[in-house]
């Protein structure tokens, strides 16, 4: 379904970002991305839907190259990819409701958009997915009064109003607390297995990708050195995926421990 | 997952809640905008005549004419900058004290009065009015001018300055207080040093801001490029007038670049 | 730059410490500024075409005009107050007009949202254009095209109020979070939805604040545009001027104040309202 071949990208004509990097997603699972900072996750989710414009490579979704298209083809693939944003990314000005209605802009038309008049259809599934989440109370509350864990939550709902064909996380759970990470861990795990959804996600948290994916990619420096299950990941891979910068992977780990102790 | 037999209903909260205060502000705002509309007395023939005057003031503009006023537009522009540096200088100088009368943490009652009257007298007053004021009082020409554009000076920096002084931090005041200084030496040692960066700026911004008004109260009279404007516009001269205006815009534009550099060096 | 500077200019001179307010840096930068300023006064004061002797006179002709203000007349009350609702309409109808084409202009002038560098450009150029020439100035050229009025008034408060309008409107746009900008191109929206749902929310405070303070200042505008005869209280003003009416005078500038200090009053309720 998604196929990412020789992928290259570098800002600002410095050292490139992603070098030649290689990927395929055919099954409905939860695939955990981890590498230090700097290797590229963020970058690579970000060429996925095109925020960040590629230099060469081919990105696929179900055989169309998304680096070759424009405009409105652009949004309509775009729309078949939900994306949740480390920084939650809503509009704190608006309700709940309005942000989650907004996943559905890539598929009304503008002045539907523009004046808030969603199909019926999707106003019901609105109210479903909040359910799901646990947020109904929160209807036509502002966003900017909700906590990180509940403004996630929103975030995720939105996601899943595209009705996506593949979800990509950003390092959804790093502003959060680790009691409200795992709550969130949860919530997108369980979701995504219920709507056979294939997900994308870079974690900063090494335990946490060991807990939920179904499979692990790890990234260094542009490149994929690591691709398997959990079960996969000794110790010893983890040292040469963040072979340089050890801290970080004790900082990745430590995060784990806290978790724990909450727990 | 999804309740497909349960519909919802849902619509954008308003921004006010109320139906009656909402449709009445609404209805009260229409009113207005059409009691407003049908007073202004619109002749559509002149308008419609307007259209190729406007063209003709156009051609007659395009291109500007430098030469033919040139000493005049010089020596009003000089006129105008004069006029500003001067006015500046005595305006801050004199916002200084009043400021201290219209901030309430420092004067007592009847000074504050009078001090925040003659501030808002200052601002509520348009410097074209200030000028045909003073242009009565004092006669033409830059004397009037600087008078206007000091009182102009007074309600702006005289009120920002007067906010700013009601702003400071009172520790400051308490700690030279407890020396045992006197109320002059309290006000340079613990209030003057903590609005002196805000009275700098303020100043250089003053500087801009009666820039553009020199060129203005000429219009009345007062002195400036305002006046070979006013003559200019007058005797359907536009290639002048049209030349004024780009040197004009030119030199509010250096202006501000300048006063934006200058203010930002202080900081 | 701060005005102490402890480091450089305490020195130990034998047992005695030197301690100066000032860096010997700070004290040449501030002498050099004192020099320039004085020298600009001076240069100003020597050559600013001024009768002198005029000067001397000033406060005792200041104090006649004064006198023959008070007591001030209420015949004219009627006019003036007509003029002056006149005035305000031509404020608040060419805010009006301000506002709606000071929108796309503003969001042209975005840097981080504008659709080329021609249309950075050209919006940039009719802010600047705009901002520079005084609102009177434009009532002067109004005047001459379409003929003295309110209309003229109303035009030149309008194409004022653009450029002051879009200037800080754009600054407002392009200091948005962008964070949920991002977040509805992922999803697939028009340009049209992402502006409406993650721009402008993110805007509206600032709109609201920078127009109405446009607003407050056009009301102190518009008292004066009849000077030039765009209509409003200035040409009563300038009528009371030229026959040395300076009883009804006073009338005119108390009745100014007064609704310039309401018109803030207004602005400050307002303000506190939506914040």
């Amino acid at each position: 379904m998604l196929q990412i071949t020789d992928l290259v990208k570098s800002y600002n004509n410095g050292e490139p970002v992603l070098k030649g990097l290689n990927l395929a997603t055919d099954e409905r699972r939860l695939t955990a991305i981890i590498g230090s900072s700097g290797a590229g996750k963020s970058t690579l989710l970000r060429c996925i839907n095109r925020l960040v414009t590629a230099d060469s490579g081919r990105i696929e979704l179900d055989g169309i190259n998304i680096l070759e298209l424009h405009g409105k083809r652009l949004q309509d693939t775009r729309r078949q990819i939900g994306m949740i944003f480390q920084a939650y990314n809503l509009v704190d000005r608006l309700t709940v409701m309005e942000n989650v209605l907004s996943g559905r802009l890539g598929y009304v038309g503008t002045l539907r958009g523009v004046l808030r008049r969603f199909p019926q259809s999707d106003i019901d599934r609105a109210y479903a997915l909040l359910k799901r989440v646990g947020l109904s109370q929160y209807v036509n509350t502002r966003c900017d009064s909700l906590s990180g864990g509940e403004r996630q939550r929103v975030g995720v709902a939105r996601a899943l109003m595209q009705n996506p064909r593949i979800l990509l996380a950003d390092e959804p759970t790093a502003s959060l607390d680790p009691k409200t990470s795992e709550r969130i861990m949860e919530l997108i795990s369980r979701i995504t297995d219920e709507l056979d959804l294939p997900v994308l996600i870079n974690l900063h948290n090494v335990p946490q990708a060991r807990d939920y994916a179904d499979r692990i990619v790890g990234l260094r420096y542009g490149v994929i050195v690591f691709d398997g299950g959990p079960q996969d990941l000794t110790d010893d891979w983890l040292e040469k995926i963040y072979a340089g910068h050890e801290d970080d992977l004790k900082k990745q780990m430590k995060v784990a421990s806290e978790d724990g102790a909450n727990e | 997952m999804s309740d497909s037999t349960v519909h919802y209903r849902w619509k954008r909260p308003h921004f006010i809640e109320t139906p009656y205060i909402r449709y009445g502000l609404l209805a009260l705002a229409a009113i207005y905008l059409i009691f407003a509309l049908s007073t202004l007395r619109v002749n559509p023939q002149r308008i419609v005549e307007g259209i190729p005057r406007a063209i003709n003031m156009f051609r007659g503009a395009v291109p500007p004419d430098f030469e033919s006023r040139g000493g005049l537009i010089v020596r009003g522009f000089i006129e105008s900058i004069q006029m500003t540096l001067i006015a500046t200088a005595a305006g801050v100088a004199l916002s200084v004290p009043i400021a201290f009368m219209a901030a309430r943490n420092i004067a007592i009652l009847p000074i504050y009065a009078v001090g925040r009257m003659i501030v808002v007298v200052a601002r509520s007053l348009h410097p074209v009015v200030l000028g045909v004021l003073f242009v009565s009082a004092v006669g033409f020409g830059a004397f009037a001018g600087i008078l206007t554009l000091i009182m102009y000076t007074l309600g702006f920096v005289g009120k920002l300055l007067a906010e700013a002084i009601e702003e400071i931090k009172y520790g400051q005041v308490e700690g030279v207080r407890a020396t045992g200084a006197g109320f002059f030496a309290t006000l340079a040692y613990a209030v003057f040093p903590q609005v002196l960066p805000r009275l700098i700026g303020l100043s250089i911004y003053q500087l801009d801001i009666n820039l553009r008004a020199s060129a203005i109260v000429g219009l009345v009279g007062a002195g400036g490029i305002g006046a070979t404007l006013n003559t200019a516009f007058g005797r359907y001269d536009y290639a002048t007038a049209s030349a004024i205006l780009l040197v004009m815009i030119g030199i509010i534009l250096v202006a501000e670049g300048i006063s934006g550099r200058l203010r930002g060096l202080t900081k | 730059m701060s005005t102490h500077s402890t480091t450089s200019s305490n020195k130990a001179v034998g047992d005695h410490f030197r301690w100066a307010r000032y860096s010997t840096k700070e004290r040449v930068a501030r002498s050099l500024g004192y020099l320039v300023v004085g020298v600009l006064l001076y240069w100003s004061l020597s050559t600013v075409d001024v009768f002198w002797p005029w000067v001397w006179d000033a406060p005792a002709q200041i104090g006649d005009m004064m006198f023959r203000m008070f007591p001030v007349s209420f015949v004219q009350l009627n006019p003036i107050l007509f003029a002056l609702v006149e005035s305000i309409n031509i404020a608040v109808l060419g805010t009006i007009v301000a506002v709606f084409l000071a929108l796309p202009i503003a969001y042209l002038g975005a840097q981080t949202v504008t659709p080329s560098k021609l249309t950075l450009w050209l919006a940039r150029f009719i802010i600047v254009a705009t901002r520079s020439v005084d609102t009177l100035i434009w009532a002067l050229v109004f005047v001459a095209i379409i003929g003295p009025g309110p209309v003229a008034g109303i035009l030149a408060i309008a194409f004022r109020s653009i450029g002051f309008l879009s200037k800080l409107l754009a600054e407002a746009i392009e200091e948005i979070d962008w964070g949920p900008v991002e977040a509805m191109q992922a999803a697939g929206a028009s340009r049209a939805h992402v502006i409406t749902y993650a721009i402008v929310p993110q805007v509206v405070p600032s709109f609201w604040a920078i127009t109405i303070l446009r607003w407050d200042i056009n009301i102190r505008e518009s008292t004066v545009l009849g000077l030039v005869g765009a209509g409003g209280i200035g040409l009563i003003f300038q009528g009371a001027i030229d026959m040395f009416r300076w009883n009804t005078v006073s009338l005119v500038l108390i009745v100014i104040v007064l609704v310039v200090f309401a018109g803030e009053l207004v602005t400050g309720v307002v303000r506190r309202k939506l914040m």
